[in-house]
């Protein structure tokens, strides 16, 4: 039907239109069989147009200056070729085929104008095609509810929205208890005073096109009834399929006397504190004149040698070691950065050279290390740390808290299987053992890689592949084909570990130095969500080469600091 | 009567007046005044539903013209005369005259006049009209347009010719004129096509094509009638001015360019920013993404252009550009230029192609835009030699003409595909469905008749002329 509705007419039209090709083609035969082929071929592949008024003179106006590229593509190039010369470009070839430029113009134009009113003469003739039916809109017939608004079910969100794309039949909605996600690779920068708070969390409502974005935090969930109770609301959220993103929370400091007093460092607003703090405690170190109260103040603790821990010792000593000019009645040997872990050496991610490696790097700058120690209790001006069976203090105002981080404790509320640490246990496809229409993906589940078996590692690069896995077998759940086993062999690890100096392993090469720290910010940059955060954080560190980092108190301490009598 | 009756009705009249002209003129027979109304109502039942503006009208009037040229005076006709002994060339030159005759009498009072009466019939339907955007934004873009063609009439020394207008011969004098000249031009593009402005490449695409017209209206036409002489619409005055016509597709180009990005930075600055009007894509993104696109877009686009250079041997010289002969390093130049001029038209032309033909039309009018303004205008400059805007120039440069418009087409398709990927992303979200409709060009404006005109002259001219 759509050869008699558009070839057809096409075709006849390119036939009577072809005449004018004769001056360009050589032979009427020819010129017309041109004329009919590429008529046809015009006329299916123009999109259909309602039967307007002007949409003829468009056609005809188009398809006349396509006869330019026409006459230049089979006149000046094919034909010359074919009869073994060389293509016509030069000026002399040019002139020799302006007739055929002309005749190529007019064809295309009387193309244009002979389809479009053939086209609307067979549309009179038999009548216009079908519509295509109109769907009333349904309601959708499944829900996808992920819980969590991290890499892992942010990931997944935008993965289900490209693999359903437009079908109404599917709805999504993501719960969070922020409204943004957290780009933590960054946060030590924005502990350390380099990067604006704001610039390294993507707002997640401009970041999906049809996910509903839901700011609660779960208090329950019905597996039998299917449902999720949510904080501040009375309704509850139903599913057909609920995905655990829920990521990982600090692990507890040991012993109930250190709960009130350390630092975290997992969310922006933990970032955000510990720099008010450092200033804040800078602030009460210049108004003490006791050197022993002095040097506690300057003195911050860091507990935990991986990661975070080092990436924040780097950055807040950088960041505090920067302040000293802004200080000038501040000692600076009594500032002491330590960073407290207990293991013979820090960053266990990393190959022992670049560990060692940033170990030397961070000493040189500033850090001090307390290795092979654990805290074993924090009191207000004080951190005891226990090495073998010796125990020491510290005098410090200020414990950062960097020592792990365990699944989210709801899942334990859960009749699901989980591992020791409280981790959801899943199958390969990610689908949660023992349960249809449950799954599970990042730092709050045990995900078996399916080559090695292995669990992997709980990091973003693994909790974004993850997604993936997981939008196209929730898609293929539904639409009832097979599921894929997740696999991903790890790229590498980046570790920032001051003012340019950096570790990276990437696919089995090692790298340090300034080198190491371009590559840690290009990859980062390069990952972060949002271009205009990109453009925000880039900023961020160009403004950084020229100006010093802000000192600025942007949380208000209860009291201003005291001037202590000498 | 009806305003489609009447719509017609002054087609008719209006292309009988023209005919007249053009009989008066001796380009046509006298039997052609009633042909003149016959193409006047013709013209006017096709484009009734186009024409809605004296700009559109003034477009689709001069690019039906130039193909009545085509097959008429240039084309068919010859065949039936005594005439039918030339080469179609030769006939084509031999009427050049009558092209001008078509363009200026007939084509463009037609349009003009039937695209006044359109808008007073529809002016509630219509975007709204900024007299004074027009008028400020479209003066000074032209006196930078005037700024950049006055380079090519300084050395040609053309000022005391101008001046000679008001009988002087007094440089400095005929720089004000020129400026003037300019000044008022560039007003009337933004009186005409303030309605069709859309981004910087399609108004940059409508500057040339007002260029080309300015230039038979200008130097061959208005100038010799205000010095009291007859106009002389011969072949060889034509080809002496050349230059001038490569000036004039120059200013147009900047006009149109500048025009939109006044606008554009109007719209930017005072409502775009506003925070009430935000949009889900701010122009930030929007505007790196298009970049971004454009980049691997005009890379692909150099890399199907690069045979076409091989074949001509351009390699060496587009490596002298950065100082050296080697064809690799020329191979690399050209990719890092086609690089680049693919990410201008990514924000050019962004949003400018609803399908692939408008895609192809416009990027066929970018590449001839890159074959004026590089290869014949600043690729001598960075040279270290000045432009030469002479006939034997541009006929030693037609080589590259289609492969720059090979370039422009590839580049247009493979950004539009690039954008549709994300377009089809964004569109997801019904809001921004509905803003990128209305921000996209829709069909019904002047743009084929656009492509046409513009394209067809721009390859027909160098030939011709040369």
């Amino acid at each position: 039907m759509l050869f008699l509705r558009r070839g057809l007419p096409g075709l006849l039209s390119g036939a009577i239109s072809g005449t004018l090709l004769a001056g360009a083609l050589g032979e009427l035969w020819l010129s017309l069989a041109a004329g009919a082929i590429l008529g046809a071929a015009y006329s299916l592949a123009l999109p259909r147009l309602p039967a307007r008024p002007g949409v003829a003179a468009d056609r005809a106006m188009t398809a006349a200056a396509f006869g330019l590229p026409m006459w230049g593509a089979i006149n000046v190039i094919i034909l010359p070729l074919f009869a073994g010369h060389s293509p016509q470009w030069t000026a002399e070839g040019m002139r020799a085929l302006f007739a055929a430029l002309v005749g190529w113009l007019l064809f295309g134009f009387a193309l244009g104008l002979l389809t479009a009113g053939a086209v609307s003469l067979v549309e009179q003739l038999i009548g216009p095609a079908p519509a295509a039916p109109k769907t009333a809109p349904a309601s959708p017939k499944t829900h996808i509810v992920i819980l969590g608004g991290g890499f892992a079910g942010v990931t997944t969100a935008m993965n289900l929205e490209k693999e359903f794309r437009r079908d109404p039949s599917v709805a999504f909605t993501i719960v969070s208890e922020t409204n943004a996600l957290l780009f933590t690779p960054l946060l030590a920068e924005v502990a350390g005073s380099s990067l604006e708070p704001t610039h390294i969390s993507t707002p997640l409502r401009g970041s999906f096109r049809r996910t509903a974005v839901v700011r609660a935090q779960v208090t329950g969930i019905d597996l039998a009834k299917q449902h999720v109770q949510l904080s501040g609301r009375d309704e509850t959220l139903p599913y057909d399929h609920l995905v655990f993103a829920l990521g990982a929370v600090s692990s507890q400091p040991p012993g109930g006397k250190m709960s009130e007093h350390p630092l975290d460092f997992k969310t922006l607003a933990d970032a955000i504190r510990i720099r008010n703090h450092v200033i804040d405690t800078f602030d009460r170190a210049d108004a003490e004149h006791d050197p022993t109260k002095r040097q506690a103040l300057l003195t911050f603790v860091i507990a935990g040698g991986g990661f975070s821990g080092a990436e924040l010792a780097g950055a807040l000593n950088d960041f505090a070691r920067g302040m000293l000019a802004d200080y000038p009645d501040l000692p600076a040997d009594e500032l002491r950065i330590v960073l407290v872990h207990s293991r013979d050496r820090i960053l266990p991610e990393l190959s022992e050279s670049l560990a060692s490696y940033a170990l030397e790097r961070m000493r040189a700058r500033g850090v001090t290390f307390e290795l092979n120690a654990r805290v074993a209790s924090a009191r207000p001006g004080a951190v005891t740390l226990k090495r073998d069976d010796t125990e020491f203090e510290i005098a410090t105002g200020t414990l950062i808290w960097t020592a792990g981080a365990v699944p989210n404790p709801l899942l334990k509320e859960l009749p699901v299987e989980l591992d020791k640490r409280g981790a959801v246990l899943v199958d390969g496809t990610l689908r949660v053992k023992g349960h249809s229409g449950l799954w599970a993906l990042g730092d709050c589940a045990v995900v078996p890689d399916a080559k090695t078996g292995k669990p992997c590692p709980p990091t973003a690069q693994f909790a974004i592949r993850q997604a993936r896995t997981l939008a196209h077998n929730l898609r293929a759940s539904i639409t009832g084909r097979a599921l894929k086993h997740f696999h991903f062999d790890a790229l590498g690890t980046l570790c920032v570990v001051g003012h340019h100096t950096a570790c990276a392993e990437i696919n089995g090469f090692k790298f340090s130095g300034f080198f190491a720290w371009l590559l840690w910010r290009g990859i980062y940059l390069s990952k972060l969500p949002g271009l205009d955060r990109k453009v925000r954080v880039l900023s961020d560190w160009l403004i950084e080469l020229f100006f010093p980092r802000d000192i600025v108190q942007t949380i208000e301490s209860r009291s201003p600091p005291q001037k202590t009598a000498a | 009567m009806s305003t489609a009756k009447a719509f017609v009705g002054l087609g008719v009249i209006v292309g009988t007046l023209g005919a007249s002209a053009l009989v008066l003129s001796g380009f046509f027979p006298l039997v052609g005044i009633m042909l003149g109304g016959f193409f006047g109502a013709a013209f006017a039942l096709l484009t009734k539903a186009r024409v809605k503006t004296p700009g559109a009208g003034l477009l689709w009037a001069l690019a039906f013209m130039l193909l009545l040229w085509l097959a008429g005076a240039a084309g068919i006709l010859p065949k039936f005369t005594s005439e039918k002994s030339m080469g179609m060339l030769d006939a084509a030159r031999a009427h050049f005259p009558e092209l001008i005759g078509y363009l200026l009498l007939f084509g463009a009072p037609l349009g003009l006049v039937l695209g006044a009466f359109a808008t007073r019939q529809s002016s509630t339907q219509m975007k709204p009209f900024s007299l004074t955007r027009a008028l400020v934004g479209g003066g000074l873009a032209g006196i930078v347009g005037g700024w950049a063609f006055g380079q090519w009439m300084e050395k040609a020394h053309f000022f005391p010719l101008i001046a000679g207008l008001v009988g002087s011969s007094s440089r400095g004098l005929g720089m004000t004129l020129h400026f003037i000249f300019a000044v008022i031009i560039g007003a009337t593009f933004g009186l005409l096509f303030q309605r069709d402005v859309r981004g910087y490449g399609s108004s940059a695409g409508w500057g040339m094509a007002y260029g080309i017209f300015w230039w038979f209206l200008g130097p061959l036409t208005l100038m010799p009638l205000l010095q009291a002489r007859r106009p002389d619409w011969s072949l060889s005055r034509g080809q002496e001015l050349f230059g001038s016509l490569m000036g004039h597709i120059v200013y147009g180009l900047i006009v149109g360019v500048l025009y939109a990005a006044l606008d554009k930075l109007w719209v930017g600055f005072f409502i775009e920013s506003d925070p009430i009007n935000r949009q889900p894509e701010g122009p930030g993104s929007r505007t790196l993404r298009s970049l971004g696109r454009g980049a691997i877009a005009g890379l692909i686009g150099g890399l199907v252009f690069w045979p076409q250079i091989v074949a001509v041997d351009g390699l060496h010289w587009i490596a002298r550009l950065a100082g050296g002969t080697s064809s690799t390093l020329g191979l690399f130049v050209h990719l890092a230029i086609s690089v680049v001029i693919g990410a201008g038209y990514g924000v050019l032309f962004e949003r400018e192609s609803p399908d692939w033909g408008a895609a192809i039309g416009w990027g066929m009018l970018y590449g001839i835009t890159r074959w004026f303004v590089g290869t014949l205008t600043l690729f001598p400059i960075w040279l270290g030699a000045s432009f030469t805007w002479t006939t034997a120039a541009a006929a030693a440069a037609l080589p590259s003409l289609l492969g720059h418009l090979l370039y422009g087409a590839v580049t247009a398709s493979v950004y539009l595909l690039l954008e549709r990927r994300h377009r089809d992303w964004m569109r997801l979200d019904p809001r921004f469905a509905a803003y990128e409709a209305r921000r996209q060009r829709p069909i019904g404006t002047p743009a084929p008749a656009l492509w046409f005109f513009a394209l067809s002259l721009g390859v027909l001219l160098p030939i011709l002329l040369s």
